[in-house]
């Protein structure tokens, strides 16, 4: 017995020794709060993010809180407690997470804001295309589509958004809707797919269709309720093009309604240069060093760095993707990451 | 109170649910804009069917006494399941046979087969192993999801194969058959649970599980099946889930079960066990798609509307419970 319990001990010993080396070549260990993995572009973000930031050295954990703030909060507290070299937080809610980014800070931990752009309080770093920017981006596309279709910025739109208790599309709403209030002749009917669940969109889709057939464009904040509203369509005997669709997030399946023919428009976030960006300034985050404003090119886009209330932001353009340049291998949802390594910006 | 008068109050009582859906109907056609139109019921039959398919699994097993939280996870994991199998984008291998119809067989039967075996699993562990059915059947509700999403590393599969698809696109009498499948399984259901020894066995049980067993009845027995029956019937209505919205993504089906648990309820079956009848849940069923409807063509602002759908539901539950107690006065 006692034989045995000495051999186990030296097989966990080797193992131990066998694993301490991988760590010590590490630069450190991130851990990156991500809220959901029920997205793709959050799944995405994971591989993205553990990826660049092996190039330039650091081991990344993650943590998926499952839409839920409280358990963000608690794996805040947890991660707090190991010291990490640094903490990658996409928030479930903006506003919630605030006490546990200033505890973290407070603990010398450097947060860093991955998408989700958290205003109320000062981060390590913030690297983001803005959620309001992608409504934008959204609105300047409906202005041409309806242009297009009716000779001016006229028409009905059909506004498909997330969960309403989801500060993400709601953002991308007040972008939206901003934009298109200087169109008066554009009426927009905004309904919430609860909890982002597809078939919810598609039900609002066959009601809207036959509630208000004079539709032009539907609208779904994210590229999976696409596909919903498209099965819609198409159970309703529509053909590609009859109605006009966009969404939002550049998810693969986005593209491939493109290619369909379905989807005229899918406004992408830039989610590799997001999660480049992040490793590229990793080192100077974890050094607490200064993070100069100014452009910087990252994996092809201009990203622009400031110097905000809440730290410093860098801000990545989003794209338009249509039909002329879906086949674009730097757009995230055609999967292929870039082979150009990342490199630590001096 | 007249003989004929308490007959047509029994009559009403008993029927309660579909006269509130009437009253309903009827209200929402006259103040909500767009409403009352044809293309609209058939919307509401047809957003009623995965539901309602759901639904008869957990009355199965309420009306038995027990119930099963899983019926949601177990109906998306074989909406994923279809998904990765046939359909062609995203994460779908896009698999077809020869002869091309032959896929709608071999799907429905893998999807049969994924949720008849969890329900199997839960049963086993509640019958045999004697757990309690609300932390097993949570725990598959948690785990099961999880199935999902390690599959399915959170992509979606889409576009799914068009001969399956045919269901959701295929009208007869202006319903797709997805509606169809779902009024012939209640047809079934309904008859099996009052006309087959099953069915009587199973609302025995539920009313009084020893006195069932003491009289002879394979109580085990039938409660093992209903459990299976229960996440296969949830598998059906993930299978008609893929097919209505071409797919299957990581959180399909997210909020069904709590709509699954009221159509039960406010289509008469008793959470104790050994009271309800199956039509009076498809009516249930109906009845929370139309407020579903009415939300969506009201016009409330997005934030509003979870707080109207619970408060509308209350009202639809808590009319039941009124009816509960006029049948107590009235015996």
């Amino acid at each position: 017995m006692k034989r045995i319990l000495l051999s186990i001990l030296g097989v966990l010993a080797v193992a131990m020794a066998l694993l301490t080396p991988a760590f010590a070549q590490s630069k450190g260990k991130v851990y990156y709060l991500v809220p959901t993995l029920l997205d793709e572009f959050q799944t995405g973000s994971v591989s993205a993010l553990e990826t660049f930031l092996k190039q330039v050295g650091y081991e990344l954990q993650t943590l998926n809180a499952d839409n839920k703030t409280d358990v963000q909060q608690s794996q805040m507290n947890d991660v707090i407690a190991l010291k990490p070299a640094a903490i990658i937080l996409a928030a479930v809610d903006f506003n919630a997470l605030q006490p546990s980014i200033e505890a973290a800070m407070g603990a010398g931990i450097p947060v860093v804001e991955f998408d989700r752009q958290i205003t109320s309080t000062k981060s390590a770093f913030t690297s983001v295309a803005g959620t309001i920017e992608i409504g934008h981006i959204a609105a300047d596309e409906a202005e041409k589509l309806l242009t297009a279709k009716n000779g001016s910025p006229k028409g009905k739109v059909l506004q498909i958004l997330g969960d309403p208790g989801d500060p993400y599309t709601l953002d991308i709403q007040k972008g939206f809707e901003e934009k298109m209030a200087a169109f008066p002749d554009v009426k927009i009917i905004s309904l919430p797919a609860m909890q982002w669940e597809a078939s919810n969109a598609g039900t609002i889709a066959a009601d809207q269709l036959v509630a208000n057939p004079d539709i032009d464009l539907i609208f779904s904040h994210a590229a999976h309720l696409s596909v919903a509203v498209v099965a819609a369509l198409e159970a309703a005997g529509k053909q590609p093009g009859d109605i006009m669709l966009m969404s939002s997030n550049g998810a693969p399946v986005g593209l491939d309604l493109i290619r369909k023919g379905w989807l005229n428009v899918e406004v992408e976030q830039p989610l590799y240069a997001q999660a480049a960006a992040v490793a590229a300034f990793m080192d100077k985050i974890v050094a607490k060093a200064e993070i100069k404003p100014g452009e910087y090119d990252i994996i092809g886009l201009n990203g622009v760095v400031t110097d905000e209330a809440w730290g410093p932001n860098i801000k990545l353009p989003g794209a338009a993707i249509d039909k002329s340049n879906v086949d674009d291998p730097k757009f995230w949802g055609n999967l292929k990451p870039p082979t150009d390594t990342v490199k630590s910006i001096e | 109170m007249t003989p004929r008068t308490r007959r047509i109050l029994e009559f009403v009582l008993d029927n309660l649910v579909w006269f509130m859906l009437l009253v309903v109907l009827a209200a929402f056609s006259a103040f909500v804009p767009n409403y009352f139109q044809p293309g609209i019921f058939a919307n509401i039959i047809e957003a009623s069917s995965v539901l309602g398919v759901m639904s008869i699994g957990l009355a199965l097993v309420i009306i038995a006494g027990h119930m099963d939280l899983s019926v949601e996870s177990v109906a998306a994991l074989s909406a994923m399941a279809v998904g990765i199998v046939f359909c062609t984008s995203g994460i779908g291998l896009g698999v077809t046979f020869t002869p091309e119809w032959l896929a709608v067989p071999v799907s429905l039967v893998l999807s049969l087969a994924v949720g008849a075996a969890v329900g199997l699993f839960n049963g086993i562990l509640i019958v045999k192993v004697k757990m309690n059915a609300f932390i097993v059947t949570l725990a598959s509700y948690i785990w099961v999801r999880g199935i999902v999403l390690a599959v399915s590393g959170g992509a979606s599969a889409q576009g799914l194969a068009p001969v399956i698809r045919w269901f959701a696109i295929q009208r007869l009498l202006g319903l797709p058959l997805t509606a169809w499948i779902a009024i012939a399984c209640f047809v079934v259901f309904s008859f099996i649970m009052a006309k087959t020894k099953f069915g009587r066995h199973l609302v025995m049980i539920g009313g009084n599980q020893n006195a069932t067993y003491r009289a002879g009845i394979k109580v085990d027995r039938i409660l093992i099946t209903a459990f299976a029956l229960a996440g296969g019937i949830a598998a059906l209505a993930g299978w008609l889930l893929a097919i209505r919205t071409s797919g299957a993504t990581a959180n399909l089906g997210t909020g069904l079960l709590f709509n699954a648990f009221a159509a039960v309820v406010i289509g008469g079956v008793s959470l104790k066990g050994g009271l309800g009848a199956l039509p009076g849940v498809y009516a249930g069923a109906l009845l929370l798609s139309s407020i579903n409807t009415a939300i969506n063509l009201m016009g409330l602002p997005p934030t509003s509307t979870q707080v109207i759908h619970g408060l509308l539901v209350l009202a639809a539950v808590l009319l039941d419970t009124f009816k509960q107690t006029l049948r107590q006065r009235l015996a």
